[in-house]
Formats: C-alpha cells, structure tokens, sequence
C-alpha cells in the first residue's frame, strides 16, 4: 500500500509542478508571456471558451464529425479485418496491403481529399475514416489471432452450430483486443478529424486552433489544448479500464 | 433407441490419411480395430505423433476417418454427440470469461437447457469432481488440478455414457497427476462410463486401466492389447508390484524404437 501511495504522491507531485512552473515561469519573464500564457490566464480562457455561446457550434461540429467518422471507421474496419483473416486467400493477398497502407503518414493525402470532397462534412468524415480504418483492420487481424483453437475444439465437441460459436466463442475471446481496437480508433479519427480541420475548415476546433495559432491568441489556443486533452484522456482512460477488467480474459 | 446409450466403442478397420485429398498425403492411422466394452477404463499409449489424438478426435465425431468404422453404443458416429460422448481435453480449455459453473454449464446452454435445470446439473458435476465450492470461480483463480477438474465436469454434465480424454493430465505436475487420477477412478466408480484415456505416461495408463492399447509410430497401428490384471482398488503401492513393472516393461518394449 505503501508503494501504492508513493507511486500517486510522485505522480500528482510531477503534474503539481508542471502546473505551477506553467503559472511561474511566464510571471518572471522566464518564458515570453506571449508564447506562453500563464496558467491561470489560460483557465480564465477556458471558462471564457466555455461561457460563450459561439464556442459550442464549434465543438458540436468536431465531436459530430468524430463520433460519425468513428461508427463508420471502426464497424467497417472489424467487419472487413474479420473477413480477410477468416479467409486464408485474402489473408495472404491483403494483409501485408493493410500493413503497407499503415505504414504511410495518412496527413499526405489531405489535399486529395479536399480536392475530392471540398472542405466540408463529407471530406472531414471520410478522412477521418481514412486515418483510422487501417489501425481498426490491424486489430482485427489481432482479435482474429487470439481466438484460441483449442476453444473452438470444445465449443464444436459441444455440437456448437457456427453461429453459437460466432456469438459464444469468437465474440468474447475477440472482445479484449476489439476494446484496445477502439481506443486506438479514437486516437487516430480525433487527430484526423482535427487535422482535416486545422488544414482547411470554416468550423470546429481544429479550424479555431488554427486560427488563434495564426493570430497570436495563446491563452485561447492553450485553453481548447487543455479542453481536447481532456477529453481524449477521458474516453482512452474509460476504455483502457474496461480492458484491464478483461485482462484475464486473455487466459 | 437404448442401444444408442450404451457405452460400447467400436472400431473396425479404421485408417486416416491427412491431406488425401491433395494427392500426397501422410497416412496416420493405419487398420485400427478394437472394441470396448460398457464400463470399462481403457487407455491408449504410443510415441509421440502416432495418432492418438487424431484417434480420439474421431471417435469423438470431430474428424472424418478415410476410411473404416466407428460405434459408439451400437449406432455409427458422425458428428459430435455430446449425450453420448464427453471429451476431455489436454489442455485446460475453459472459456476465461466464463466462471467454474457457467464453463460446465456450457454444453447445456447449447442446447437450449432453461437456466435453472443447467445450474442444477452443473453445481452436480462439479460436486462430483470436488470443486462445488469454487462454482462462481474464473478460471484464472483456480490451479491447474482445478481447472482439469473442471474440464472433465463439463464433460459429465450431460451425462455421456462415453467419456474420451485426451492427455487430461499431461500439464500437471506428477504429484497432482496421481491424485487426479485416484480422483477419476473414483468418478468412473461412482458414474459406471466407459472412458478412454490417452496419455504418454505407461505408469499412468496401468495404473488407472482395466485395458491398454499400445499404438506403433506412424502410421499408428494397435500393435499390442494388454489386460492390467492388477487388483483394485489400487493405491501407489501397486506401482512398485513385480506384475505392474512386468507390464509396464513390456509395453516399453514395444514403443521404444
Ligand atoms: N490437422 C492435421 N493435418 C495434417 N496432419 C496432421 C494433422 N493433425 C495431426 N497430423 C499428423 O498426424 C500424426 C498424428 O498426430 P496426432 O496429433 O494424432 O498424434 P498424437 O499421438 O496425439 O501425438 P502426441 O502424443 O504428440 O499428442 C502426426 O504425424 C501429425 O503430424
Ligand atoms: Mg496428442
């Protein structure tokens, strides 16, 4: 209990400082005051951000344009990642594709997509999709891979019919690595998303990061970094608690 | 049909070529006959590879043989038949997320079994095999003894005339091994099922059976039958016993090259 303790004095210490060297350090002209705003200034910001109405328009947009981008990217992303590693033709044929597409920095296609779906919904959606498909696929491959033979060997001993071993064997083994499957895709749509915007947008957060980068605006800029933090830590932490819950599931 | 939940087990002339089909393939059992009769413990010894399991996996109705015939009390196996047939499988393969009793209950839930009929006949095997306490347990919490223990519950629960284990012991230390043996003859005792009982251990296959059958390297042929005529019950003394060193030296004699 005791390392326990240490272990979260240590941690809260090191965020403790940080803060208060963010506070101090632009106070005492340490750091440029207008490349970096003390802390408080920024929290101030951020309650501004928060109490103003206009702001919300602009972070509906980006959360829509997440959450959409994720019900197609990671759906789309387990169902075609189970499929070819079901089948061992398409195995061999598209995994190493899938490995070679992950390879590359997707920010490059950007301006493709702007030419092809100009700068709204549609092309922050479908590169959001595009940014995260891949990983989703790879995962799949993973959650295809630790589905245990010998398990599957029982279920049919048991007379299992294919759909009760989909449903009773594959779902839950796969369970654990489809959770890490989602966290992952959430990390990669968000930084897509944001990108798409931050590139060429008239909407969203990422348009409104650019935007203050550009204009010099740091306690409003360090505010919605504080804000996408959170929120990114949030969702990663909830997910990576549910797996750590399964971790035994992995047998 | 009452013939179909006999415990009889016949086999005549059962060979099987895996990859027959892409023209070169390996023959791994070769004219296997044997029977067994209703209630008896019978185990199957041979070198490593030389088919037990696929043997097992066949008369379990997992496999197609190439060729030949399986009974199992009376009527032919074609798929598998968990009402007839419990197997029992090396390695402890309990679902992880599923507790003790939701593993055992397994088969029945299959099956369509109403919730109340499964706990009920699951808390039963898993009393039989010594475990009732641990019912709500994951896997993860038990030992490796527990969990075989487990395993061979799930497959009671149906209450299969026919039980086939394949190395249900081999993962577990020697000291464990014997006493989960004792465990097993005392089930078989109390349920009256045929088993059959792959394994590698010669000590392991005297000690428990009423018959062994030694299997050649491959391709796996029956090349011996040995009647264990030790009395029972038997307890660790009856392995230092000249007969039971006798047997054990004679089926040695057979596979060692
Ligand atoms: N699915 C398969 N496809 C092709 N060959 C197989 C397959 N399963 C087993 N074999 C081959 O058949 C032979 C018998 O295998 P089997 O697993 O039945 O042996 P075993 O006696 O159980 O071995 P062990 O004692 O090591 O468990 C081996 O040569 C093996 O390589
Ligand atoms: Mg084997």
């Amino acid at each position: 209990m005791l390392r326990f303790r240490s272990i979260w004095f240590a941690r809260l210490a090191i965020i403790l400082a940080f803060f208060a060297l963010w506070e101090i350090a632009p106070r005492v002209g340490l750091m440029n005051e207008r490349l970096l705003p003390p802390l408080s200034d920024v929290i101030a910001a951020l309650i501004g951000l928060l109490g103003s109405a206009s702001f919300y328009p602009h972070l509906g947009t980006t959360l829509f344009q997440t959450l959409l981008a994720f019900l197609i990217a990671v759906p789309a992303g387990a169902i075609l990642g189970i499929l070819i590693a079901e089948n061992r033709f398409a195995s061999e044929v598209f995994k190493p594709l899938v490995f070679f597409i992950f390879s590359i920095p997707k920010s490059i296609f950007l301006p493709m997509f702007i030419l092809a779906f100009g700068i709204g919904l549609t092309q922050k959606v479908a590169f959001g999709v595009f940014s995260t498909i891949f990983i989703v696929m790879m995962t799949a491959f993973a959650a295809i891979a630790s589905v245990k033979e010998e398990h599957l060997r029982v279920a049919r001993s048991y007379g299992a019919s294919t759909m009760q071993v989909v449903l009773r064997v594959y779902l839950p083994s796969m369970t654990p690595v489809l959770l890490e499957a989602v966290r992952l895709a959430m990390i990669f749509n968000f930084t897509g998303i944001l990108l798409a915007e931050m590139y060429a947008s008239r909407r969203g957060l990422g348009n409104l990061i650019g935007t203050w980068g550009m204009s010099f605006q740091l306690d409003q800029l360090l505010a919605a970094i504080i804000l996408i933090s959170g929120l990114s830590i949030v969702f990663n932490e909830t997910i990576r608690a549910l797996e750590l819950r399964l971790e035994h599931w992995r047998g | 049909m009452p013939a179909a939940t006999d415990g009889t087990v016949a086999v005549s002339s059962l060979s099987h070529t895996y990859g027959a089909e892409s023209g070169e393939g390996t023959l791994a059992l070769q004219d296997i006959d044997f029977s067994v009769a209703k209630g008896r413990f019978v185990s199957i010894v041979g070198p490593s590879g030389c088919g037990k399991s696929s043997l097992l996996m066949m008369l379990a109705g997992l496999r197609h043989p190439t060729s030949g015939e399986i009974l199992c009390g009376g009527a032919p196996v074609k798929k598998p038949d968990p009402e007839r047939i419990g197997v029992v499988f090396q390695e402890a393969s309990l679902f992880p997320w599923l507790s003790a009793r939701k593993n055992v209950e397994f088969p029945l839930s299959l099956r369509g079994v109403p919730q109340k009929v499964r706990t009920e006949k699951a808390l039963h095997a898993l009393e039989l095999v010594g475990l009732k306490d641990f019912a709500e347990r994951l896997p993860h919490e038990l030992s490796g003894g527990m969990k075989q223990r487990v395993s061979i519950a799930r497959g009671l629960v149906q209450d299969p005339q026919i039980l086939m284990m394949d190395e249900p012991f081999a993962a577990l230390d020697e000291q464990t091994r014997f006493s989960m043996g004792d465990e097993l003859l005392r089930i078989w005792d109390e349920t009256h099922k045929t088993i059959l009982f792959v394994t590698h251990s010669l000590s392991e296959a005297l000690y428990l059976s009423d018959e062994v059958l030694v299997m050649s390297a491959r391709p796996g042929r029956i090349i011996d039958r040995i009647e264990v005529d030790l009395p029972r019950p038997r307890t660790f003394e009856v392995m230092s016993s000249p007969r039971f060193v006798e047997l054990r030296e004679r089926i040695w004699q057979q596979i060692r090259h």
